[in-house]
């Protein structure tokens, strides 16, 4: 693979494509002559239809926004050393200098004068303080501090869904119904006894009972005195006998089967190599809108208008037995406001209890009438989801393509103002507020048109995320053509909150990746992130996030010991690839790595599908079923394919340290000679016994995520090769695979579990996360790191390709920011895919270590989420004080 | 055959050294000695051996190349300087890169390579390439075609420079650089060849000749405590100033700072310290407003 070829101003050229090359040649060689698209193409000989297209696939422009773009680009730096703005217009055939001051202002967003008198502070003229900026209300305030505080509503609330959901399934379970039925009688039961509550200040009422350290929930097993607290949950104490005694005897309310596995499979997901699961739970965005837009009774008649034509089956019983339960959700909370109101409570403000009667009197049983009960009634809906399978990682995915319709009327009509609306979007994130939150959502994106979806509520979800200060999963979907003030502005949280959020995703790359597995351009374009950075098509599909989790690093030890593991040498997983004498070209080793690599896919796949036969019948979700496109109008579970997109994201990790360390043993063992395999071999089981070799290790051979080729491009090849496996598997399985290059946290148990690596790693050390170098590596400025990431083949994993970057939070100034966005656009225009920052510095870090009182509310970027820093443990701790802080001097 | 000069460092990614996101090429060897020099290990023109002790794991692999240079004390390695040629034999086998070899000669080719990997980012936000010291323009052949062929990249080109040079070093590339960054140290000629060990004449006629030349020129004066910071040294700067031509664009203030330090053990030379911090804002803006009133012309420090 040669990507070197021809690189033209951002525009990879393949190789064998000089003729993309020559095209762009002429054009940059001609770029102060009048051009033509039709000239040109006549002068390569094609027809001007097919020249333009053909140049659009390649440069992601057309070709006369593409020479504007490049002339104005040619013109600024004319600008900045000192020419006259009416002599560059000519130079650039602009036929006056009103023509281009117009097109600068389209490209830079100022005149050329302003341009340059800014360009000695600030490269770009940045106008954001002209976007308004919300500040957090008195109200806000103080439910802020209320949720990160003591978590109050535990006394109210804890227990009631293990109690009333177990209940349900029980009653199901007796009346011997279909697994789908019993799990509908759980939820249905939550939603006919739990207790509302309101507190006050409350705009949006509503919860979702986890327990306040984590995203599980908190069962009366888990207390001392479990009496005292359902009295106080006005759980009845009928009902709590009836659950201890129950849950004693530990009854199998679900009619479920178990993997039949081989004793092979099972050891090589003890190493971590090639764990296959089914991950079925809690990981959806589900089609939030249908509920905003038809509400549960317009739901309702919609599955029984599929059952009457598809004939009655236990999923669509499932489903209407939700629907009919849901509707009273909101009444509960009208009742309950109606109440506090007549009893005079001077805590409630009579105003906010109106809001509530009105709103919860309407949604979530019918359509949303406004940006108030649109808002309600998506909170509503996501409780119920995380009441199906808790709340981990079912996200929301696009709040601000969702709501934005509701805004729009309301602003229109004037019955919401602006302020209003922030508070609203502050209350719901304060809902959402978790000590570890994947409860993901996003903001930005691309119409199919091409065009930005960025608006008004997107930056109203970044300033809410910035004023809030808390952890908020919050990512931006951006392209080329997002407005660089928005990408600013998310730059600017990221520097501001300092927690890694919100991260970034790329939509030039997220798309084409996305259509390349078989799911429609529309669908694609409506792409959202779940949990850390899986990626889902909201109510369309359900994504098996995580659900194969693979260590390719181990592929060297399974060569060098043909086929053996080096951790537990009686242990053989991989597959014999020949002796070590018998690896004389560095060729024929990197072929063998190549068939461990193939051969763990084929295990992790392996096994995915088996849990998949279990998952079909262990785990029914009707209630996602409801609210994912293709269930209900097969009348299939979401778990039994029923889903438009049915797939398994497979995460690829120990990359960097694999392609690290193919560089070592090209370098010392098949180029230099210094080390037989056999050497190296022993050195590995030896676990570096002399420090002055595994020095030489990491010191004199490239590393991955420094731009150097030669390794990046072991990397690019793994994860090609990986993809067109996980393509013959999708073929052999009969199920669709998608490569994740993404380790989530297991980059510590792959590291504890793999031997001493060629790359210099010591047995046991952590391994880099996803496609992030290995951790203090990468000493070559930021945006060679982000070069060698983007030389992943991102297009083919739509999984997505994973990076933190470790960026000096000194960098984020208001005249550093826009640089920051060109870097993150240029690196996007060669392919980077998914990038989070991780802002705090080492030095804050080993105080928070030492005094871990004093940072309470410190977080970093862990993985593909942040966690408080406090709650992580020392070895993660160290790992990310290890990361190579990047600042740009 | 592309010319050659000796690269220390490549630095990309830097958001200081001029417009935009650049890239700063550093050269070795420099005809000043100024005693707060940044880079140190640039100051000499010849090939030299660095060592960072502080890396050292005493793994001796260095002695068995080169016993001369290279010996054990103890618990202390000591690397004798005297008489070494630079063959950079030992820094090859150094695995801890404690020894390593400063000033090998990169092509123009070569680096032209190097700078087009960020070719985007420079294209995105006006950015480019800053050739800086030791001192660049002692390779103006070198310069000129590298800049050369970043212009035709549409790279822009900038350099800093003390310009102690033969004006048809500044000839030379004046027509393919964009942006000039000239340093002024000390306007007093005596008091300048006390702390530079030369003395500033032929600086200034090459800046005021420049000046009258190109368009796009930065002063650049690195404020050093109790050296140039006077109300006389100002003035005389402001003096100086004065007499350059239209293409001065601005003038930049520079505070003071004691980051160099550990690099002049590293290249085993003596550190002047001049304070111990660096300026406050309320002193730097002082002595901006104080040089802009005199001189006339945009002063900004940073």
């Amino acid at each position: 693979m040669e990507w070197k070829e021809g690189c033209i101003w951002g525009i990879i050229i393949l190789e064998g494509e000089k003729e993309m090359f020559d095209i762009l040649k002429y054009i940059h060689d001609n770029i102060d002559q009048k051009l033509d698209a039709e000239d040109v193409a006549k002068r390569f000989g094609y027809s001007k239809w097919h020249f333009c297209s053909k140049f659009h696939s390649y440069t992601g422009k057309s070709f006369v926004k593409y020479v504007r773009h490049y002339r104005l680009q040619l013109a600024a730096m004319d600008i900045l050393s000192g020419k006259k703005a009416i002599d560059v217009a000519m130079r650039y055939s602009y036929d006056t200098p009103g023509g281009f001051n117009k097109a600068f202002l389209a490209e830079f967003g100022c005149l050329p004068r302003e341009y340059k008198k800014h360009a000695k502070e600030t490269q770009l003229y940045y106008e954001r303080r002209k976007l308004t900026m919300y500040n957090l209300t008195d109200r806000c305030e103080a439910l802020r501090s209320r949720v990160m505080g003591k978590n109050d509503y535990e006394d109210f609330y804890c227990f009631q869904y293990a109690v009333y959901s177990f209940l349900g399934m029980m009653e199901g379970a007796e009346k011997n119904l279909s697994n789908e039925e019993v799990v509908a009688y759980g939820i249905s039961n939550v939603l006919k006894k739990f207790n509302p509550v309101i507190m006050p200040g409350e705009l949006l009422v509503g919860f979702h009972f986890p327990d306040s350290k984590y995203w599980e929930y908190l069962t009366p097993l888990d207390v001392k005195n479990p009496y005292e607290m359902t009295e106080k949950n006005g759980i009845s104490k009928e009902d709590t006998d009836t659950y201890l005694a129950a849950i004693k005897e530990a009854p199998v309310l679900l009619k479920t089967i178990s993997p039949e596995g081989t004793q092979m499979e099972r050891e090589a997901g003890i190493e971590w190599a090639a764990m296959g699961r089914c991950i079925d739970s809690n990981h959806s965005v589900i089609n939030y809108e249908k509920v905003l837009k038809l509400g549960y009774k317009g739901l309702l008649k919609e599955v029984e208008a599929y059952e009457a034509k598809n004939g009655t089956n236990p999923v669509y019983a499932a489903m209407k037995m939700i629907c009919i339960a849901a509707c009273n959700m909101g009444k509960k909370y009208a009742e309950l406001a109606k109440k506090i109101k007549e009893s005079g409570d001077e805590q409630y403000q009579a105003e906010d209890l109106d809001y509530i009667i009105s709103a919860c009197s309407n949604v979530p049983e019918n359509p949303a009438s406004s940006f108030r009960e649109a808002l309600q009634a998506l909170f509503f809906a996501h409780i119920v989801n995380t009441w199906e399978d808790h709340i981990n990682a079912n996200s929301l995915g696009r709040l601000d393509q969702i709501l934005y319709p509701y805004y729009k009327a309301d602003i229109e009509k004037g019955i919401l103002t602006k302020e209003e609306a922030f508070e609203l979007i502050c209350c719901l994130w304060i809902k959402l507020y978790l000590n570890y939150d994947v409860q993901q959502s996003c903001v930005g994106g691309t119409a199919p048109d091409g065009s930005s979806q960025v608006n008004e509520l997107s930056y109203m979800m970044l300033d809410a995320t910035e004023q809030l200060d808390f952890i908020r999963c919050l990512s931006v979907r951006y392209s080329q053509n997002t407005d660089k003030r928005f990408l600013n502005r998310a730059l600017e949280v990221v520097g501001h909150v300092q927690k890694g959020v919100p991260f970034f995703f790329n939509d030039d790359v997220m798309i084409p990746a996305l259509v390349s597995k078989g799911i429609s351009y529309e669908d694609a374009c409506d792409y959202t992130q779940i949990g850390c950075v899986e990626t889902v098509i909201p109510g369309k599909s359900n994504p098996h996030a995580v659900t194969g989790e693979t260590n390719l690093l181990k592929a060297i030890e399974y060569v060098l010991g043909n086929g053996h593991s080096m951790m537990y040498p009686d242990f053989k997983p991989g597959v014999e690839t020949g002796e070590l004498d018998s690896l004389d070209t560095y060729e024929k080793f990197y072929d063998a790595v190549k068939a461990q690599v193939y051969h763990i896919l084929d295990l992790t796949c392996s096994i995915i599908k088996k849990y998949r036969e279990c998952s079909v019948v262990n785990s029914p979700r009707p209630y996602k079923s409801l609210l994912t496109e293709g269930c209900i109008e097969t009348g299939r579970d979401f778990n039994d394919a029923g889903a438009k997109y049915d797939y398994y994201q497979v995460m690829l990790g120990g990359i960097p340290n694999l392609a690290d360390s193919l560089e070592v043993i090209r370098e010392f063992v098949y180029k230099q000679k210094k080390y037989t395999l056999q050497e190296l071999k022993s050195i590995l089981e030896n676990d570096y016994p002399d420090e002055s070799v595994r020095l030489e290790f990491v010191n004199k051979a490239a590393k991955f995520g420094n731009d150097i080729d030669s390794v990046d491009l072991i990397a690019a090849d793994i994860i090609n090769e990986s993809c067109d496996y996980l393509e013959e598997f999708s073929e052999k399985y009969a199920l669709s695979f998608h490569a994740q290059p993404f380790t989530f946290l297991w980059m510590v148990d792959h590291g504890r579990e793999s031997a001493a690596s060629p790359d210099g790693r010591r047995k046991g050390e952590i391994i880099a996360y996803s496609v992030s170098p290995m951790q203090g590596r990468d000493f070559n400025g930021l945006t060679s790191l982000l070069n060698s990431i983007a030389k992943m083949p991102t297009k083919r994993t739509p999984g997505t390709t994973s990076a933190i970057v470790e960026v000096d939070p000194k960098l984020f100034t208001d005249r550093n920011i826009p640089m920051l966005t060109d870097i993150l656009l240029a690196s996007s225009a060669k392919g980077l895919e998914n990038v989070q920052f991780n802002t705090i510095n080492a030095d804050t870090l080993i105080e928070a270590q030492k005094y871990p009182e004093k940072y309470n509310n410190l977080a970093v970027r862990v993985s593909g989420f942040s966690q408080k820093f406090n709650l992580l443990s020392k070895e993660l701790q160290n790992h990310i004080i290890g990361r190579t802080k990047h600042a740009c001097l | 055959m592309s010319v050659i000069a000796p690269v220390t460092n490549i630095s990309r990614c830097s958001l200081h050294d001029g417009p935009g996101i650049r890239t700063v090429v550093y050269f070795k060897g420099c005809s000043l000695k100024c005693e707060w020099c940044h880079n140190p290990e640039t100051q000499a023109f010849k090939k030299q051996i660095l060592y960072a002790e502080s890396k050292c794991i005493h793994c001796g692999k260095c002695i068995e190349i080169c016993p001369e240079h290279h010996v054990i004390e103890g618990n202390d390695m000591h690397f004798l300087r005297e008489g070494c040629s630079a063959c950079g034999r030992c820094a090859d086998a150094c695995p801890s890169l404690a020894l390593s070899l400063c000033g090998e000669g990169k092509t123009a080719d070569e680096l032209v390579d190097e700078l087009k990997k960020d070719q985007h980012y420079y294209a995105l936000s006006g950015g480019g390439v800053t050739f800086s010291g030791g001192e660049c323009l002692m390779y103006p052949e070198f310069v000129a075609e590298v800049a050369k062929k970043c212009r035709e990249n549409a790279i822009h080109t900038a350099i800093e420079s003390a310009f102690h040079v033969p004006w048809e070093n500044v000839e030379a590339v004046l027509p393919v650089i964009d942006l000039f960054f000239a340093d002024l140290k000390i306007p007093d000629p005596e008091k300048h060849r006390r702390f530079t060990g030369k003395d500033n004449v032929q600086i200034i006629e090459n800046i005021r000749k420049l000046s009258e030349r190109a368009e796009n020129i930065i002063l650049r004066i690195p404020v050093i405590p109790g050296v140039n910071d006077s109300a006389e040294d100002i003035d005389g700067f402001a003096d100086i100033i004065k007499t350059f031509g239209k293409g001065i664009t601005g003038v930049e203030l520079l505070k003071y700072n004691n980051l160099a330090e550990a690099k002049y053990a590293i290249a085993g030379m003596e550190y002047t310290k001049f304070a111990d911090n660096a300026q406050a804002d309320e002193e730097m803006e002082k002595l901006r407003a104080a040089l802009a009133e005199k001189s006339g012309r945009n002063c900004f420090f940073v």
